[in-house]
């Protein structure tokens, strides 16, 4: 049986002012797969990210065309709610953004913002949601501290848990790892392959190799179109088209 | 500004082009050396294999370099691991060289036998099996490196026939004992002779794999028997 998709993009455009950033852009993300977005700064990558928690509708002045379906469902549709669509899919940004808080508040905050009270219920979450995120047996001695005292990996880490704790569907990455030293990014990249097993995970990165190493999927986005999409070991071994091979190979511009 | 990388890649297929040239240049002068019993020919292609050897060790060096600190991908990813086995083939056929002059050694100490048709026929297709391998690596010819994999057949066949032909040649009635025994010595060495140019065809097919998958990213290899 065919995998079933988690999300679709129809036809998607968006535009900041006059701006066209992307264009027609349609693609499929499959259940409880890693997809890597990849092309040069500019090329729209991390606009389309934004587009799948619309995340782009808080930038004056943007606007969207097309539509992009979630379990078949148009996340653009009239009757969305977008903070519930906000928890359904995560994200994780570039640079660690943990609130200056402690380690524990930081992860349970989502839960709370959502109206979990019980004191019993958020703590098995937390410990659920950072043993998820690899970060438990780093912190459970020191859960009152400042998150802000972490390391830059952990804070990362710390931000993931965050996103899982209020039990998303898909977790979208915007260069998780692009701020962190290899060790670090090793972790988060160790991390992406085993939470593959209950999220659908789409990342961006610059990092080709990253992509590479990630990923299930990989998409190549130039000048706000998608050029090629397909499994990540044949499109870095031997992509259909010339333009990847040149973007891929160093050949650019 | 040309990437660092670029040059390094040319530097490998630069090399492998050289060893191309000394592997082509042994296999002639030992098939040279056999058919005009030139034992001093041969003594040159057994010396010259070490530059072939330290050529192989060369290629082996720049490919993990290239791939640990380049982390090639798509094309280039294909073309260094290509062509490290294209060099690894070019080795072996050079090592076929070799024998085939110790053989020809060997057969300058004994009168010559009559002329074989189908031995000419194998030098001749197996020295051209060589020559279009390299040339479709240097042209990326992806219809030549097919071209090359259909040609084993051909080599195969006329192996099969010197075979035929020595063996018949040796069970014959001879009545004398002494002559007998220098034409069986004499039919081994060369039956041993076209075993190696039959190889040479194989590891010239293995080139044209090679070719087609640092082209097209494809796998050929065990496809043309069907």
């Amino acid at each position: 049986m065919a995998e079933p998709n988690k999300i679709t993009a129809a036809a998607l455009n968006f535009f900041y002012g006059d701006f066209q950033a992307l264009e027609d852009i349609s693609i499929e993300f499959k259940k409880n797969r890693i997809s890597a977005l990849i092309g040069p700064s500019g090329c729209g990558k991390s606009t389309f990210l934004r587009c799948l928690n619309r995340m782009n509708d808080l930038i004056p002045g943007s606007r969207v065309g097309g539509e992009v379906h979630i379990d078949g469902e148009n996340i653009y549709g009239p009757q969305i709610d977008v903070v519930h669509l906000r928890r359904r899919v995560g994200m994780v940004f570039q640079k660690p953004n943990p609130f200056p808080k402690t380690i524990f508040d930081n992860v349970a905050y989502g839960l709370r913002v959502n109206g979990i009270k019980d004191k019993k219920t958020v703590a098995e979450n937390v410990e659920k949601s950072l043993k998820q995120a690899a970060l438990w047996d780093e912190v459970k001695e020191r859960l009152n501290a400042s998150a802000l005292g972490l390391s830059g990996g952990q804070q990362q880490r710390l931000c993931i848990a965050r996103a899982l704790a209020v039990e998303p569907e898909v977790i979208l990455m915007d260069e998780p790892a692009s701020a962190l030293d290899p060790i670090a990014t090793q972790k988060i990249e160790d991390l992406i392959h085993e939470l593959k097993k209950y999220f659908t995970i789409i990342i961006v990165t610059h990092n080709m190799q990253q992509a590479a190493r990630v990923s299930d999927i990989t998409a190549f986005f130039y000048m706000g179109r998608l050029i090629e999409t397909g499994e990540t070991e044949t499109l870095f071994t031997r992509p259909r088209l010339q333009q990847t091979e040149d973007y891929i190979t160093g050949r650019f511009g | 500004m040309e990437r660092h990388f670029f040059r390094e890649l040319e530097k490998l297929k630069m090399t492998i082009l050289n060893m191309a040239a000394l592997t082509q240049r042994a296999l002639e002068n030992a098939t040279t050396a056999y058919m005009e019993r030139d034992e001093k020919l041969a003594q040159t292609v057994i010396e010259g294999d070490r530059e072939i050897n330290d050529l192989e060790v060369q290629v082996d060096q720049y490919t993990v370099r290239l791939l640990a600190l380049e982390q090639p991908m798509a094309r280039d990813l294909r073309t260094i691991i290509g062509t490290a086995k294209i060099s690894n083939e070019l080795e072996r056929m050079a090592d076929q060289a070799v024998n085939i002059s110790q053989r020809s050694q060997f057969l300058c100490k004994y009168p010559p036998l009559e002329p074989i048709a189908e031995m000419e026929q194998l030098i001749d297709v197996s020295l051209s099996m060589v020559k279009k391998a390299v040339t479709c690596f240097v042209n990326d010819d992806l219809k030549a490196a097919y071209e090359v994999c259909r040609m084993d057949d051909q080599a195969d066949q006329y192996t099969l026939e010197v075979l035929h032909t020595l063996v018949e040649y040796m069970v014959k009635d001879t009545p004398a004992a002494e002559r007998r025994r220098i034409d069986t010595r004499r039919s081994i060495q060369t039956i041993i002779i076209s075993r190696c140019l039959e190889r040479v065809g194989d590891l010239a097919t293995n080139i044209g794999e090679h070719v087609a998958f640092i082209i097209e990213g494809i796998n050929i290899k065990h496809q043309m028997n069907d």
